[in-house]
């Protein structure tokens, strides 16, 4: 029987010029959040540009890669003058998860950043909304509940995953054009990133029907697509698919749970400079492999779902074989990390991956020992 | 069978956490304790707890206390008698049931986090006493 349980997402606006939607908002005091690549592109002009008339905005675009929570929120006495009503996220997973920071920082003055938990109220949506621009198809940030920061305590690093549903976006808006031209690289390991999503959704101990159906829904978008935009990056209707689907695997995600793959390639970012997506891409196979046992039919569905010219024997098969077409690494000197300073990490990595949810709502339940065999097979020795 | 919950059924928990490999191996670096409190289904009242002195992955020692006696510890997860059964019986899960509200969780959020795996288990472990129920 269901239990009580809940579906959560923004309001999704999606398609070309969908950021003209941005007019008839009821805001007027915009603060827009973004990084300091995306602020040298026309990108936060285009944003300003279409905000309604008489309204007032602040750019903030101090944000660098994998920002820990005193970047996020270094401006926040600025911010906290000028007194947003909508906080605008334009750019990556990073970008969003700092605007979801700051929002929760704006609204709770007194709070550590330990407090962003679904387990209290927050006051966060009576004080901001948050909308969401994604500029990358993947993280599913822009649909999801949940915010990654950094964190170091002087010894380890850490990826804590923090959650409150007051920080889900109130809306995202799907506008292919802030993703046209994102280069190779980051079309790749974001796209890889979101079918990790769509598989450990549709397979996570927390699955439900609403999920289920956005995560298959996503697979067939992104894995239909995304060699195309390979080849043919200029194509908006191959972008906008992989666009969709990427949300639609966020928000099958952020109402399911992940699994394994992200909390070993959590891990895995905490210790080595890797994109998220070359890292959790780079364990799901050897995690499907380790589920197998558990969810035969669910992964027997996956694969059904992949262009029929890519499908092999099982999802295992398959997913090698369609990572490596589009240039996803298998090993971790693929991604440029050293085999022995891999090795001389890994009670670390398996510490950091027990540590993280993910690795409780895996298909397959796990413990340190299964977490180091796989991370183990990944050596490509 | 012991009764849920009561001194015989909180000495076969503890027995029970001691045994339990996977608890041991989520919680390996833990120290703090616990406490599980049990909630009256309609006047929300504490009626019961069962405290649990938790260090490096093992149980040094569990007591069964009625309302009348107070007792603090870092974390405590509280909910009605009638969740708690289905606790138990593995109809709710842990995690799940605090985000749906069955459960409330408190305690330094920071610890919390980094340990939800050794919590789950912790919980999880109940459901290998064979339990009756009032
Ligand atoms: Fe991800």
């Amino acid at each position: 029987m269901i239990k009580l349980w809940f579906f959560r997402i923004p309001e999704i606006v999606y398609g070309e010029d969908s950021l003209s939607y941005l007019e008839s908002t009821r805001h007027r005091r915009f603060l827009i959040v973004t990084d300091r690549n995306i602020a040298r592109t026309d990108f936060p002009d285009l944003v300003m540009n279409n905000l309604p008339d008489a309204s007032s905005s602040m750019l903030f675009s101090d944000i660098g890669e994998e920002p820990a929570f005193d970047e996020m929120t270094k401006s926040i006495e600025r911010i906290r003058e000028f007194a947003p009503d909508c906080i605008i996220a334009l750019g990556g997973g990073s970008v969003m998860d700092s605007a979801k920071v700051i929002a929760f920082t704006y609204a709770n003055p007194a709070r550590q950043i330990y407090d962003l938990t679904p387990l209290e109220h927050l006051g966060i949506r009576e004080k901001v909304s948050i909308i969401a621009i994604p500029t990358t198809s993947g993280t599913g940030s822009e649909c999801s509940w949940a915010a990654v920061v950094s964190e170091s305590d002087g010894l380890t690093k850490r990826k804590m995953e923090l959650a409150s549903t007051e920080i889900l976006p109130e809306t995202a808006i799907l506008d292919p054009v802030f993703v046209r031209s994102l280069p190779l690289k980051q079309t790749v390991s974001t796209a890889v990133d979101a079918i990790v999503h769509a598989i450990e959704a549709y397979t996570s101990q927390w699955r439900n029907p609403y999920s289920d159906a956005m995560a298959i829904k996503a697979l067939q978008l992104i894995t239909g697509s995304i060699r195309s935009v390979i080849k043919d990056p200029l194509n908006i209707e191959f972008r906008n698919n992989v666009h969709i689907g990427a949300s639609m695997a966020g928000s099958a995600f952020s109402n399911s749970q992940i699994g394994l793959a992200h909390a070993m390639g959590h891990a895995l970012g905490s210790c080595f400079r890797i994109a998220h997506g070359y890292a959790v891409g780079l364990y799901i196979p050897e995690i499907i492999k380790y589920n197998s046992a558990a969810v035969p039919d669910l992964y027997r569905e996956i694969r059904n779902v992949f262009p029929a010219d890519a499908r092999k024997k099982d999802l295992y098969g398959t997913i090698r074989y369609f990572f490596e077409e589009i240039g996803q690494p298998l090993t971790i000197g693929e991604c440029g990390i050293d085999a022995s300073a891999y090795e001389s990490k890994m009670e670390t990595l398996v510490k950091l991956s027990m540590e993280s949810t993910g690795s409780l709502t895996n298909a397959r339940e796990s413990d340190s020992d299964s977490i180091r065999s796989i991370m183990l097979k990944v050596r490509g020795i | 069978m012991p009764i849920f919950p009561s001194d015989e059924w909180v000495k076969e928990y503890v027995a029970k956490i001691n045994t339990n490999e996977k608890y041991a191996d989520a919680a390996s670096d833990w120290e703090g304790d616990f406490l599980f409190i049990i909630e009256d289904d309609s006047s929300k009242k504490p009626v019961a707890s069962i405290y649990l002195d938790l260090y490096h992955g093992k149980c040094r020692g569990g007591k069964f206390l009625d309302k009348s006696e107070g007792m603090q510890a870092a974390f405590s997860y509280i909910g009605p008698y009638r969740n708690w059964i289905r606790l138990i019986k593995r109809e709710i899960d842990p995690i799940q049931g605090v985000l749906t509200g069955k459960f409330k969780l408190k305690g330094p959020m920071m610890k919390i986090m980094r340990y939800t795996r050794a919590a789950k288990e912790l919980v999880n472990t109940a459901n290998q006493v064979e339990t009756e129920f009032k």
